[in-house]
C-alpha cells in the first residue's frame, strides 16, 4: 500500500491531486497523507513547499520597494498549493 | 519445523504480521534480545526487534550505552542486509508499508461510509473545474472576468485618484512652496512637473491594481488558483514542458523577480534555465499600468478584452517558446511528476481579501514612493538640462533638454513599429527601471508639455469637499459599472468617462507618429513592452539564477523578438487596413 502510493505518483503522466490519488487507490485521505509524509521523511519525496520556505531572502534590490522577506512573506507570490515530488536524483525502486 | 516457524504462527496477544521473512528476523533479534536480561527488562522484546529492523535512531543511541547494546545492534544490521536484500528496499518501508495496510484494512471493516464515492462537495466541483476538456475555459472565463474588474469596473476611481493628484494636491503642494518663497522657479517644477507627475502618475493606477488584488483574493481564498495551477500543468504536459515549470509562471503574474528565484525548485538544470527564461513573458503586475493607459485612450469600448488578450499572448509566446526551445537547445528526457494539494473550496471572509489585497497594493505604494520617485527626480534633472535652444537650466523646451536628445537617438529604430517619437521611446529605455516607470515618464514628459491653463482658485476645505463629492460620485459610477462584467452598459452616452489630458496628449503623439493608425501604434507599444526586457532587478534575478550568458540571451532576445512582433503588429495591421 505504502509502495503502491509512491509507484502511482512515479507512473503518473500529468501531476496528480491527493484527491485523486485517494479515490484512485482506496485509501482514506488522512492515511495518505501520513503516507505522504513518511515518503517525504525518507526521502523518496520532495516537500516542494520547504524549499519556498528556506528562501528567507531573494530580491536584492527588493524588487517592491521595501525589503525582502523571504518567498513566503513576498507580497508578489500567489498562493500556490502545496506539491510534493520525486527528486531527480532518487532511482530506487520500492518493491512491488 | 524450525523455531522461527513455530514462532511465526504463533506470536503472543495483539500484534501486526509484517510478512514471514521479516518476522522471522523479528524472532531472531528477540532471541538476542532475551540473552541481555538487563535490557530485556527495560523494552518490551518484540517491540525493541522492530524498532531496531526499523533503524530507530533514539533506539541506538540508548542501546549503544548499554552494555551488550554493540551486540544486538550488530544483530540488527545484519538482519537488516539479509531483509533489504530480499525486499529490495529499506526494512522500515516494509514495516510501515504492512502497518498501513493492517490499519486500512481495519478501517474498512469497522468504518461505515456514508458516502460509498468517498466524493466531497469539493471534489464533485472539481470534476467540472479540473476537468481535461473544461478546465481551460473556465480559466479563461475566470480570468477574463478578473480583468473586466480590473480594466472597467476600476475606471473611475482611477479618474478620481487622477483629479485629486492634479487638481488639490497639485494646489496645495504650490501654495505650500509658495508660502516658502520657493514658488515659480525650478523647486516648483521639480515638484510639480517631476514628483508630482511622475510618481502621481502611478499612484493613479492604484485602484487598478487595488481591484486586481481584490479579484486574485477571491480567487485565491476561494481555493480555484490551486485549480487552475493544476489546469495549467495538465497543459504544460501536454506541450511537452516541464509540469512543475507552471510554479514560477503563476508567481510571474504578480511580479518576475520571486518567479525567478521560484525556478530553483525544479532539480534540473536544463528546465529550472528554461523556465527562467519563459518566466518574463508572463505579464507581470507592473505592466498593467501601461496596459490600462493605452486601453482606456484607443479601446474604450473594449479595454478589458485588450488586456486580457495581452496576458493571452503572453502566455502564448511562452508556450510555443518553450516548445522550440525544448526541441532545440534545452532537449532532455521528461522529467518526474508531482502530487498536489488541492485545498477544500471555502466562502473566502472578508477580512482575509482585504488583508491580501492591501498587502499587495501596499508594495506598489512603497515601490513608487521610492524607486518611481528617485527615478522621476533624475528625470526631471534630465529634462531641464538644455542641450540645444535658448532655454536655461529647468526653463528649456523639453524636446530641447538632455533627456529629449538622448532618447533621440532609439527613435529611428521603432520607426518602422509606428512610435518613433523621443517620448515613446524614453519610456521604453526608462522602463528598465521598472515598468510602472513607463507610464510616470509619460506623464513627466506630457506634462511638462501641456499648455498651462488658469486654475479657479479654491479654498482648503473647498478642496476637500471636493476631494468628498468627487469620491462618492466614483463610488456611484463604478456600483452602476458593476453589471459590465456580464455586458450590461447603464451609462449613457455622455456619462463616459472623457479623456485626461494625458491621454489626450499621448494619443495625438501615437496618431502623428503613425501617420494616423494610433490604434495600431499603440497596440505594437503594447506588445513592446509586453515582450522586451523586463526591469532591472529582473536583470539581477536572471544573472543570479540562470548566470550571466543566459542573461545577455535573454536580454538581446527579449528585444529583438519584441520589435519583431511589435513590427508584425504593426506593419501586418496596416496591410489588412485595420487600425
Amino acid at each position: 500500500m505504502l509502495t503502491q502510493v509512491l509507484l502511482e505518483i512515479k507512473s503518473a503522466q500529468n501531476g496528480l491531486n491527493l484527491s485523486e490519488l485517494s479515490r484512485k487507490l482506496d485509501i482514506d485521505r488522512s492515511a495518505l497523507d501520513g503516507m505522504i509524509q513518511f515518503w517525504v521523511r525518507k526521502g523518496r519525496l520532495r516537500d516542494d513547499d520547504a524549499d519556498f520556505a528556506a528562501m528567507t531572502s531573494m530580491c536584492s534590490p527588493p524588487s517592491c520597494g521595501g525589503s525582502c522577506a523571504g518567498m513566503a512573506v513576498c507580497p508578489f507570490v500567489a498562493k500556490i498549493p502545496k506539491t510534493y515530488s520525486i527528486p531527480a536524483q532518487k532511482n530506487d525502486r520500492p518493491a512491488e | 519445523m524450525k523455531s522461527h516457524d513455530l514462532a511465526y504462527t504463533q506470536r503472543d496477544g495483539f500484534s501486526i504480521d509484517y510478512g514471514r521473512e521479516a518476522e522471522e528476523e523479528i524472532v531472531r533479534l528477540q532471541e538476542e534480545i532475551k540473552r541481555q536480561s538487563h535490557i530485556e527488562n527495560q523494552f518490551p522484546s518484540r517491540w525493541l526487534a522492530i524498532k531496531l529492523l526499523e533503524g530507530d535512531h533514539d533506539i541506538q543511541m540508548r542501546l549503544k550505552e548499554l552494555k551488550g547494546g554493540l551486540e544486538l545492534l550488530a544483530a540488527a544490521e545484519k538482519s537488516n542486509a539479509h531483509l533489504n536484500k530480499i525486499y529490495g528496499d529499506d526494512v522500515d518501508v516494509i514495516i510501515a508499508d504492512h502497518r498501513y495496510g493492517w490499519i486500512n484494512g481495519l478501517v474498512r471493516e469497522a468504518v461505515k461510509r456514508t458516502r460509498p464515492d468517498r466524493l466531497s462537495k469539493s471534489d464533485k466541483v472539481d470534476r467540472i473545474v479540473t476537468h481535461r476538456l473544461l478546465g481551460i475555459p473556465i480559466f479563461l472565463i475566470a480570468m477574463w472576468v478578473v480583468f473586466k474588474l480590473t480594466a472597467d469596473i476600476s475606471a473611475h476611481y482611477l479618474d478620481w485618484v487622477d483629479g485629486v493628484i492634479g487638481g488639490p494636491i497639485t494646489n496645495w503642494m504650490m501654495s505650500l512652496l509658495g508660502v516658502l518663497g520657493l514658488g515659480g522657479n525650478w523647486v516648483e517644477s521639480l515638484f510639480v512637473d517631476g514628483i508630482i507627475a511622475g510618481v502621481g502618475g502611478v499612484l493613479v493606477f492604484v485602484p487598478v491594481m487595488m481591484f486586481l488584488y481584490l479579484a486574485l483574493a477571491i480567487l485565491e481564498d476561494s481555493g480555484y488558483m490551486a485549480r487552475a495551477a493544476f489546469v495549467m500543468d495538465r497543459l504544460m504536459h501536454a506541450l511537452g514542458l516541464h509540469g512543475k515549470s507552471f510554479l514560477p509562471m503563476l508567481i510571474g503574474f504578480g511580479c518576475t523577480v520571486p518567479a525567478l528565484y521560484a525556478t530553483r525548485t525544479l532539480e534540473n538544470e536544463k528546465d529550472r534555465i528554461l523556465t527562467g527564461l519563459l518566466v518574463p513573458f508572463m505579464s507581470c503586475g507592473a505592466r498593467l499600468p501601461v496596459y490600462i493607459l493605452f486601453a482606456a485612450i484607443f479601446f474604450p469600448e473594449n479595454a478589458s478584452g485588450v488586456v486580457f488578450g495581452l496576458y493571452l499572448l503572453g502566455i502564448l509566446t511562452a508556450v510555443i517558446l518553450g516548445i522550440i526551445l525544448k526541441n532545440t537547445l534545452f532537449q532532455g528526457k521528461e522529467q518526474s511528476t508531482f502530487v498536489m494539494e488541492l485545498p477544500p473550496y471555502r466562502l473566502p471572509t472578508l477580512r482575509g481579501i482585504w488583508f491580501h489585497m492591501w498587502e499587495r497594493t501596499s508594495a506598489f505604494v512603497r515601490k513608487a514612493w521610492t524607486i518611481i520617485l528617485a527615478t522621476s527626480i533624475i528625470l526631471w534633472i534630465l529634462m531641464a538640462i538644455p542641450v540645444s535652444g535658448s532655454g536655461s537650466f529647468a526653463d528649456t523646451d523639453v524636446s530641447d533638454s538632455a533627456f529629449a536628445t538622448a532618447n533621440e537617438v532609439f527613435a529611428p529604430v521603432l520607426a518602422p513599429l509606428g512610435f518613433d517619437s523621443w517620448e515613446a521611446s524614453s519610456a521604453l529605455v526608462t522602463g528598465f527601471v521598472a515598468k510602472e516607470v513607463v507610464v510616470s515618464t509619460m506623464a513627466q514628459v506630457y506634462a511638462v508639455e501641456e499648455v498651462e491653463e488658469e486654475a479657479e482658485a479654491t479654498t482648503f476645505f473647498e478642496d476637500i469637499g471636493e476631494i468628498i463629492t468627487s469620491f462618492i460620485s466614483a463610488t456611484g459610477d463604478t456600483l452602476k459599472s458593476l453589471p459590465l462584467i456580464i455586458g450590461i452598459d447603464l451609462f449613457e452616452e455622455e456619462d463616459e468617462a472623457e479623456l485626461t489630458d494625458l491621454m489626450l496628449a499621448v494619443r495625438n503623439s501615437f496618431e502623428e507618429s503613425s501617420s494616423g493608425h494610433g490604434a495600431l501604434a499603440s497596440m505594437a507599444f503594447m506588445v513592446f513592452v509586453l515582450i522586451y526586457t523586463p526591469c532591472m532587478v529582473a536583470i539581477a534575478a536572471e544573472k543570479q539564477e540562470l548566470g550571466a550568458k543566459w542573461m545577455w540571451f535573454s536580454i538581446i532576445g527579449q528585444l529583438l523578438l519584441a520589435w519583431l512582433m511589435a513590427f508584425v503588429v504593426f506593419q501586418g495591421g496596416k496591410l489588412l487596413g485595420l487600425g
